[in-house]
């Protein structure tokens, strides 16, 4: 049988000792912390997304006779992707833990870290960050896939009507090219849409839309700049991935 | 050492005793003064176990609510707070128990007749009337039960749920209105009705 006042002679006799103020302020700290660790990220994973969109030609997809799916799915970042709603999935736990996490439903809490995710990675990119992260990617990790990888192979298809590389000779309305395999081929671009910032000229790189129309010959429909976005300095100092 | 007698705590304010039992341990008792015979039939009245029971997990949860005084959040009223180390203690234990087939929880066909009628207050909401018969309650999930018992026995506000069971009050009021289906469905199962 316990009686109301055995309570404080328990607490006395087991000794038990009151968690500090420090060890709670601490933990929500850290719970904050690491919620703005995993937003940053996020927003660092996102200003890489733009980068690949903006490397991207989506106005190509109305030009296009093969699926528009196939053209998005093609280029999509999934590695950034997938990191970015890893690292949203992680926020969202975090707040939800934290201390009053509990107040805020779950489409509250996806509003909140998308929205800051997305601001800090569109000012990530303006700032070139997307540029900067994807570039130390490239240099440290063995295995990954960069978006001007992702968008050579993309644009490496000649059988399905993609075709890319870098100009040879020039002659009127045809020009040899030397793709980026190191293919040579004949290019005939009359009667093709030819953008208008592009100069057709020895060592422009360019991407084409059309069909193969013999052994190493195209025929071109639209004819666009390959621009990389990345400077030339990128390219000097850590080597051109479509050579 | 102070004294610290009823008369004494009866005084002072829930955040008056939070502060004097951060500096003096002896008013850490007032706690209990205040909330004990109220907390004593919320866990029984949500885990149906024996009085004895009850107040070993009651005491537990002090033991815990002293070691945890520090993370009191002043915004927060404190009945919510220890009510919820209360509440999450009964149902650590209740789990426990559950888990190795100790539970003491009385069967509603065993405590009553399948065919008593009762008849509950003519009242125009569900969320008005009296609950005389806590048997229909034990039928229910653990998270239907805790809701209807702080709604609408304890007279707790959609905030404070909130705060005791740690959901956001938009998923309180979904879960109140699907307790209260739950509980209607049982009652008429076990031919309980509710006179409109």
């Amino acid at each position: 049988m316990k009686s109301s006042k055995t309570i404080v002679d328990r607490i006395k006799e087991k000794r038990v000792k009151q968690l500090p103020k420090w060890y709670f302020t601490l933990k929500n700290i850290l719970n904050w912390v690491f919620f703005s660790i995993c937003i940053i990220l996020g927003g660092a994973a996102f200003s890489v997304i733009l980068l690949s969109i903006q490397q991207t030609d989506f106005d190509l997809i109305s030009h296009l006779s093969h699926s528009s799916w196939e053209f998005a799915l093609g280029l999509l970042p999934f590695f950034w992707i997938v990191i970015l709603l890893t690292l949203l999935v992680l926020a969202m736990i975090t707040v939800k833990r934290s201390k009053s996490g509990y107040k805020f439903n779950w489409t509250r809490i996806f509003g909140l870290s998308i929205g800051v995710s997305i601001l800090l990675g569109t000012l990530f990119f303006i700032g070139g960050g997307g540029h900067q992260l994807e570039s130390i990617f490239i240099e440290k990790v063995k295995y990954y896939d960069s978006i001007q990888k992702n968008k050579m192979r993309f644009w490496m298809r000649p059988e399905k009507g993609f075709l890319a590389g870098t100009v040879n000779t020039v002659d009127k309305k045809r020009f040899t090219l030397d793709d980026f395999y190191g293919y040579l081929w004949e290019v005939d671009i009359s009667n093709s849409f030819v953008s208008n910032d592009l100069e057709i000229k020895k060592g422009q790189k360019v991407k084409m839309i059309g069909k193969v129309t013999g052994l190493y010959c195209f025929k071109v429909v639209e004819i666009r700049p390959w621009r990389n976005n990345y400077g030339n300095s990128f390219y000097h100092e850590r080597g051109d991935p479509t050579k | 050492m102070v004294v610290v007698t009823k008369q004494i705590c009866d005084q002072l304010s829930d955040k008056e005793i939070v502060k004097n039992s951060l500096a003096n341990i002896d008013y850490f008792i007032c706690l209990y003064y205040r909330y004990e015979k109220r907390l004593l039939h919320y866990i029984k009245r949500i885990s149906g176990i024996s009085n004895e029971q009850a107040e070993d997990i009651l005491q537990d949860s002090f033991i815990k609510i002293w070691q945890n005084l520090n993370d009191f959040d002043q915004r927060m009223k404190l009945s919510s707070w220890i009510y919820r180390i209360v509440h999450n203690e009964t149902i650590s234990q209740w789990r426990n128990e559950k888990h190795y087939g100790k539970s003491k929880k009385v069967k509603f066909e065993e405590n009553l007749s399948k065919h008593t009628l009762y008849e509950f207050d003519n009242k125009k909401d569900v969320d008005k009337m009296e609950f005389y018969t806590h048997e229909v309650l034990y039928l229910l999930p653990m998270k239907y039960k805790s809701v209807l018992i702080l709604k609408f026995i304890e007279g707790m506000s959609y905030q404070e749920i909130s705060d005791v069971l740690k959901i956001s009050e938009g998923t309180v009021a979904t879960r109140i209105n699907r307790a209260k289906k739950r509980f209607l469905k049982e009652a008429s199962e076990n031919h309980i009705s509710f006179n409109n």
